[in-house]
C-alpha cells in the first residue's frame, strides 16, 4: 500500500514537469523499484496458498479421489422396494455420470475457516434495572427471512448491562428456534475424551467427523478442537484410508500440510502404488510452504512429477529412502511395462 | 387358612421373615398383597404348590409400603429348583434381584456367557417369544408391565423373564438386537414382545448409546455453499462507533433540502411567539 501511495504521489509529480524524457526515465526507475519491493515481500510475506484458492482445492479433490462404491455404499434408511431398469450401454454411462457428479457433490469439503472472534459488545448499562430478576433475560429476533449470522440476540444481565450474547448462547438460541435436523442443543457427550477414545478404537472416524460437523458451525472452536483430535489420532495411527474417498480427506491432508507433517500420508500413497496422488500432495505442499527448501529447489529446477518426489525427499522428508525406493521400483515397473 | 408366622419389616427396609416355614419347598411362589383401611396392616398371601398360607405382615406404616414396593420391584420368583445354582437362598429373596443377578455391574459380559448361549443361541432374545392373547391380532400396545411390586406375571416379556437381562447404554449388543439392521429404527413392541416399562427404558438406553457413539447414527447431509462466514454485520461484530459530525453537518442529509412553507412557518411563529428565542 505504501509503495503503491508512493509511486501514484511520484506519478503526479511527473505530470507537473511536462518533460517526457525525464518522465519517462523517472516512471521507469520508479516502477523498476516497485517491482523490486513487492518480489521481495512476497519472499517475506509468503503469499501462502488459502484453502478456498482453486488451484488447492483442486488439488484436495484429486487426492480424496472418488470411489463410488464407497460414497454410495448402503445406509440405514427406510427401505423401498428395488428399481430395475433396463438400460443400453450409453445410458450406463451417462447414469455413472450422474453418479459421480451427485459423488462430488456428496464429497464437498467443510470449510476451513480461522476462529470465530468473541463478541463482547454492550449496547446499554442501566443501573437501575439492577436487581430487578435473578435470570438473564434472552432477546432473539426470529424473523424467518434474516440469515442467524445477521440475526440480532440480546441478553439483559440481572445487573442491568444489555450486551450481545456470546456466539455458544447463539448457537443454542438459534438452535431453540430454528432447529436443525441431528443438531442437539447442548453437544452430546460423543465430543468427550473418554467416548471418543472408544469410538477412534473401532475406528469410526468418519461417524465422529459427521457428528461435529452437524453439531457445531465450521469457525467455532469445539468444531476445530474435535477435528484436530481426530486428524491426530489417524496420523499416529496412519489409518488415512479410513477417510479416502471422503468429504474430510482435504481437510486431513490441509491439517498435515500445514504441520508439515506429510511423511506418514506420503509414505501411504506410496505403499498403496498412487504415485499421481503423491505428486499432488508434494505439489501442495510447495504451495503452502514456498519458502522451504523442496519448494525452492523445485522452482528452480522446474521440476515435475517424479522429480518433484525426488527433491522433497531429498530436502524436507525423515523418510528419505523409503519415498526414493518407492520411486525408483515405479520408474523400472514403468520401464518394464513399456518394453 | 390361619396366620402361621409373622413378618417384620424393619426400618431399614429389609424384611425379617424369621418365623418362615423352612419345611415347605418354595416351588412356585406367588405373592400378592392388599392394601388395607387403616394403611398400616396388610394382607399377604402365599401360595404354595400343596396349601395356601395366609400370611400377616405387621408393618409400621405408609412410609414402609413405600419401602416394600421399591425394595421388591424385580421381586423375581420364577420356577426355581431347589438344585439350580442361581436358586438365591431365602435371606437373600429379601434383596431385588437387580442386585441378585452376577451382571449388575458388568451386564454386557452376560450376552458372552455359556448360558447366554445356551439359551438364546445366535438368535435374538425376543426370538422365541410369544404373546398372549385373544383373536388374531394382538392389542396394538404390549402390557404395561411384567412386574408389579412382588408379582410377576404369567409370560413376562423377553427382557423381564431373565434376570441377568439388564437394559444399560453400554450394552450394546443387546441393544442391536432391538434395532433394525437395515432400517436403523427401533423395533415395534408388539413385534419383540416387551412390556411398555421395558421398552421405554430400552428407547432411553438407545438414544443414550447413540448420543454416547456406541451405536452408528445416520446424519442428514450438511451444505456449507449457502451460508456466509464472514461475520461481518453488526450482529455478531463489534458495533461501529457513532458517526461524529464535523462543524456544519447536518445530522441527516436532508436536513438542508427540504424548505418549510413560508406561511405555514409563519403561523407558527406567530402562535408560539411567547416561546421562541428572540433572536429567531
Amino acid at each position: 500500500m505504501a509503495a503503491f501511495s508512493f509511486t501514484k504521489y511520484f506519478l503526479r509529480s511527473y505530470f507537473c514537469f511536462k518533460c517526457v524524457d525525464h518522465v519517462q526515465t523517472r516512471l521507469q526507475t520508479t516502477t523498476r523499484m516497485f517491482c523490486v519491493s513487492a518480489s521481495r515481500s512476497s519472499f517475506q510475506d509468503a503469499p501462502k496458498a488459502q484453502f478456498t484458492d482453486t488451484e488447492v482445492q483442486d488439488l484436495l479433490t484429486r487426492i480424496t479421489g472418488l470411489d463410488l462404491q464407497k460414497v454410495f455404499r448402503p445406509i440405514r434408511q427406510q427401505l423401498t422396494p428395488p428399481k430395475y431398469k433396463l438400460m443400453t450401454d450409453t445410458e450406463l454411462e451417462e447414469a455413472v455420470c450422474k453418479a459421480e457428479e451427485q459423488a462430488k457433490h456428496l464429497l464437498k469439503m467443510p470449510p476451513v475457516l480461522p476462529e470465530r472472534k468473541p463478541v463482547n459488545d454492550v449496547l446499554s448499562e442501566d443501573q437501575m434495572l439492577e436487581g430487578m430478576d435473578t435470570a438473564k433475560y434472552v432477546f432473539t429476533d426470529i424473523n424467518f427471512n434474516v440469515p442467524h449470522r445477521e440475526r440480532f440476540i440480546v441478553v439483559r444481565e440481572p445487573s442491568g448491562t444489555l450486551r450481545k450474547a456470546t456466539w455458544n448462547e447463539r448457537d443454542r438460541l438459534i438452535q431453540v428456534y430454528f432447529p436443525k435436523e441431528g443438531r442437539k442443543i447442548t453437544p452430546p457427550p460423543i465430543f468427550k475424551e473418554e467416548n471418543l477414545r472408544v469410538v477412534f478404537e473401532q475406528d469410526r472416524h468418519e461417524d465422529v467427523l459427521n457428528q461435529c460437523i452437524v453439531q457445531f458451525e465450521p469457525d467455532s472452536a469445539e468444531f476445530k478442537n474435535v477435528l484436530m483430535l481426530t486428524y491426530e489420532d489417524i496420523e499416529k495411527h496412519g489409518k488415512y484410508d479410513l477417510l479416502r474417498s471422503t468429504r474430510f480427506f482435504g481437510g486431513l491432508a490441509w491439517h498435515l500440510v500445514n504441520g508439515r507433517r506429510v511423511d506418514g500420508l506420503l509414505v501411504d500413497m506410496l505403499q498403496r502404488d498412487l504415485m499421481q496422488d503423491a505428486v499432488r500432495l508434494v505439489r501442495l505442499f510447495n504451495l503452502v510452504h514456498p519458502q522451504s527448501e523442496s519448494a525452492q529447489q523445485a522452482q528452480r529446477q522446474q521440476a515435475t512429477d517424479l522429480d518433484l518426489l525426488k527433491i522433497y525427499a531429498q530436502y524436507e522428508s525423515n523418510r528419505a529412502g523409503f519415498i526414493e525406493l518407492a520411486v525408483q521400483t515405479y520408474e523400472q515397473t514403468k520401464a518394464m511395462s513399456s518394453f | 387358612m390361619h396366620i402361621q408366622e409373622l413378618a417384620v419389616l424393619r426400618q431399614n427396609g429389609s424384611l425379617l421373615t424369621t418365623h418362615w416355614n423352612s419345611d415347605l419347598p418354595h416351588i412356585s411362589c406367588h405373592f400378592t398383597t392388599k392394601y388395607s383401611n387403616t394403611g398400616k396392616i396388610f394382607a399377604c398371601k402365599h401360595l404354595n404348590q400343596h396349601e395356601g398360607l395366609f400370611t400377616r405382615f405387621v408393618l409400621q406404616g405408609i412410609r414402609d409400603w413405600k419401602i416394600i414396593s421399591s425394595a421388591a420391584p424385580g421381586l423375581k420368583f420364577r420356577a426355581l429348583s431347589s438344585s439350580s445354582s442361581s436358586s438365591p437362598p431365602s435371606a437373600e429373596n429379601t434383596e431385588s434381584p437387580e442386585t441378585l443377578s452376577r451382571y449388575s455391574d458388568r451386564p454386557w459380559e452376560y450376552l458372552e456367557s455359556e448360558e447366554y448361549i445356551e439359551r438364546y443361541g445366535a438368535k435374538p432374545v425376543w426370538a422365541n417369544y410369544r404373546r398372549n392373547h385373544k383373536g388374531g391380532v394382538p392389542p396394538q400396545q404390549t402390557r404395561k408391565t411384567c412386574i408389579r411390586g412382588d408379582k410377576i406375571c404369567g409370560n413376562p416379556c423377553p427382557i423381564c423373564r431373565d434376570p441377568n437381562i439388564i437394559v444399560h447404554y453400554k450394552n450394546v449388543n443387546l441393544l442391536q438386537q432391538f434395532i433394525s439392521p437395515q432400517t436403523g429404527i427401533v423395533h415395534d413392541p408388539t413385534r419383540t414382545g416387551v412390556c411398555m416399562k421395558q421398552q421405554k427404558l430400552l428407547n432411553k438406553a438407545i438414544e443414550t448409546a447413540r448420543d454416547c457413539g456406541l451405536l452408528a447414527v445416520q446424519l442428514p447431509h450438511v451444505d456449507y455453499s449457502k451460508e456466509d462466514y464472514s461475520n461481518t454485520h453488526g450482529a455478531v461484530a463489534p458495533t461501529p462507533a457513532p458517526v461524529s459530525l464535523r462543524s456544519g453537518e447536518l445530522w441527516y442529509s436532508w436536513y438542508g433540502s427540504i424548505k418549510p412553507d413560508e406561511r405555514e412557518l409563519a403561523r407558527v411563529k406567530r402562535i408560539y411567539k411567547d416561546y421562541l428565542k428572540p433572536d429567531v
